[in-house]
């Protein structure tokens, strides 16, 4: 177990480009913190930078008490478990999680007791002498967890490793991932491109974006107070909706310096208290969720989406109008793209 | 199965017979010839088929002709070329598939280029360099030459840039060493394809005629296709006793071939490695 702290980390690949831009960010001992951000941000490349597989351009990583920058990958107390998993094809079960301890020199006794005991753990021990091939996509994620689970890292990596999974195992797989974190209790640093994901496994979640930190913070805090237009539209799903000027010119707000947000389920159908807004548009789809219908309306081209409770009486091609109360409002500056902290 | 794919696939079956018939032709009759008494009296073209089969020429290329002592010069060149070569290019395939390092694309092209040089207009050369340092009638001077091999290297790195990157990456953070990643896991992967660089190497070890005729100049140090061809020179045209010499030389190949066929035909027919 060990404190994992990134000071301004910064790689600059060799035509000049910065996939990774000053990241500071500090994991403490026995945390999971998720880094999430669209394709392409610089996540994965951090987290390879972490495990000391791609090298940093300038900045400091330490893990525990160590400044690990200019350590290979075997002497920095990390283990990583991989998107596709990255078994050994020609190796069993048995040998994938064996392997890194073999290499290591551990008594064969040893190895055999704790390759075991994690496979027990893991509801592998049925299937210690079968190959990846042979195993169902949640085994052979058991198999990737097991093998670094082995190492009894100081640090825990993990780069979407739920990606290749169908979406029911997806979300099993996620939950045990999350009471594994709670009985190793090991540092974990867990990237996925799933803002849902993001938000449901992370203490705290880090937002990238072009390779810089956007904001770290509890998933709640990322969600109700994201520091910025770019977090705030990231986050939560159906997205935040940005409200163009038409919708908003009966309201007597400053449209010129500033733009307004609202998360879809803060829209209502009926009006609340007094002095509530409202926005109207032509009703363009209607999308059932069984408990709940995602409804869109729109006007002059630009598009608002709003959770409800299901309503029989609502007609696509009517119009509609939704309500909400001013502080649910989230303000940027149009120009920097920054909340607008004073707004809520 | 419809009548149409009756046809073809019968019709797809007698051109592969064909085909098998043209190639096994010239090595059943040469092996039918080892067993005439004196084919050469039939003014130029043996039979196809001995009319009174005789062991006559297997005794003398033994005897006479001390075959097994240049079989034997084969087999130790051949058996030390083969798993230097693998080994080599095995090493040298990999690292320029996976590995980063400076003047990555200058040596892949340098390797690319001495695919296309002839063997032949290395003779000089390589001459020039064993007698500097006196290894010729050496076994070494087969073997060395024979240790770095342009084509394997290329064979060999087409298939390893299909390893997945992330298996290395977690070989390494497993913590094996470079070396322990390409023992434990790259070969395994890459086994089809050295076991056929293996057969290739091997092949083209036994057969190899032109290096071996001049780094070889003592007649005791002389490799099998070397001595087969002097038999011709020797006597008269002893058409059966050559078509013995090559009955005999043809066996390990097969044998080789047999025992690595699987990986063999794996390796040239898939091109791919693993899921």
């Amino acid at each position: 177990m060990a404190r994992l702290e990134l000071q301004r980390v910064t790689k600059s690949l060799a035509n000049g480009q910065r996939v990774l831009r000053d990241i500071d960010c500090a994991v403490n001992d026995g945390e999971l913190i998720s880094m999430v951000g669209p394709s392409g941000c610089g996540k994965s490349t951090l987290l390879r930078c972490i495990a000391g597989l791609e090298a940093i351009t300038s900045g400091e990583i330490r893990i525990g008490e160590q400044r690990v920058n200019d350590l290979p990958p075997r002497q920095r107390n990390v283990a990583m478990v991989f998107q596709n998993h990255a078994l050994y094809p020609h190796m069993t079960v048995y040998q994938n999680l064996a392997f890194g301890l073999r290499v290591r020199h551990v008594a064969r006794a040893a190895v055999d007791a704790r390759v075991r005991r994690t496979a027990a753990r893991l509801g592998l021990d049925a299937l210690l002498g079968r190959y990846p091939r042979e195993l169902s996509g949640g085994q052979r994620q058991r198999t990737a967890l097991g093998r670094a689970m082995l190492r009894e890292p100081g640090v825990f990596l993990l780069d979407e490793p739920l990606s290749s999974l169908d979406i029911p195992l997806r979300a099993e797989m996620r939950r045990e991932l999350s009471a594994l974190h709670q009985s190793l209790g090991t540092t974990m640093v867990y990237v996925t491109h799933d803002q849902s994901e993001a938000l449901s496994l992370g203490q705290r979640v880090v937002v990238l974006a072009d390779g810089a930190i956007e904001q770290i913070d509890t998933p709640d805090g990322i969600y109700q107070a994201p520091r910025n237009r770019f977090v705030a539209g990231f986050v939560g799903w159906p997205p935040m909706n940005f409200l163009s000027e038409d919708w908003l010119h009966d309201t007597g707000l400053d449209t010129q310096c500033i733009e307004y947000g609202i998360r879809p389920e803060r829209l209502r159908l009926r009006p609340g208290a007094r002095g509530d807004f409202s926005i109207i548009g032509k009703l363009e789809r209607i999308e059932s969720f069984g408990g709940e219908w995602q409804v869109e309306i729109s006007r002059q081209g630009s598009r608002v989406i709003a959770r409800v409770p299901p309503e029989t009486k609502l007609q696509r091609g009517a119009e509609l109008r939704l309500w909400f109360r001013r502080e649910d409002l989230y303000a940027f500056d149009r120009a920097t793209g920054s909340r607008m902290q004073a707004w809520r | 199965m419809s009548g149409r794919g009756m046809v073809l696939r019968a019709s797809r079956y007698a051109v592969l017979i064909v085909m098998a018939l043209a190639t096994l032709f010239p090595l059943l009759w040469v092996t039918s010839i080892a067993f005439m008494r004196s084919p050469e009296r039939f003014a130029g073209t043996p039979p196809l088929w001995p009319d009174h089969p005789t062991l006559v020429n297997m005794v003398n290329i033994v005897h006479q002709q001390r075959i097994g002592h240049y079989f034997l010069n084969s087999l130790i060149v051949a058996a030390a070329t083969t798993p230097l070569s693998v080994l080599v290019a095995g090493l040298a395939g990999y690292a320029l598939a996976q590995a980063k390092f400076r003047g990555h694309r200058l040596v892949s092209w340098v390797v690319m280029f001495a695919v296309l040089v002839p063997n032949q207009a290395l003779v000089l050369p390589l001459f020039e360099m064993f007698s500097a340092v006196h290894l010729v009638n050496h076994y070494a001077a087969l073997v060395l030459p024979a240790a770095a091999n342009a084509v394997s290297i290329v064979l060999i790195q087409a298939y390893a840039r299909a390893i997945p990157k992330d298996i290395l990456d977690a070989a390494r953070i497993d913590g094996a060493s470079e070396w322990r990643t390409f023992f434990s896991v790259v070969v395994p992967l890459m086994a089809p394809m050295l076991a056929a660089v293996a057969v290739l190497t091997f092949v083209v070890s036994w057969n190899d005629f032109m290096w071996p005729m001049i780094a070889m100049q003592k007649v005791d140090m002389q490799t099998l296709p070397v001595a087969l061809a002097s038999i011709d020179r020797e006597h008269y045209q002893n058409i059966g006793l050559m078509a013995a010499g090559a009955t005999v030389a043809i066996l390990p190949m097969m044998l080789v071939f047999l025992a690595s066929q699987r990986y063999y035909l794996r390796a040239v027919s898939a091109g791919s490695v693993t899921d």
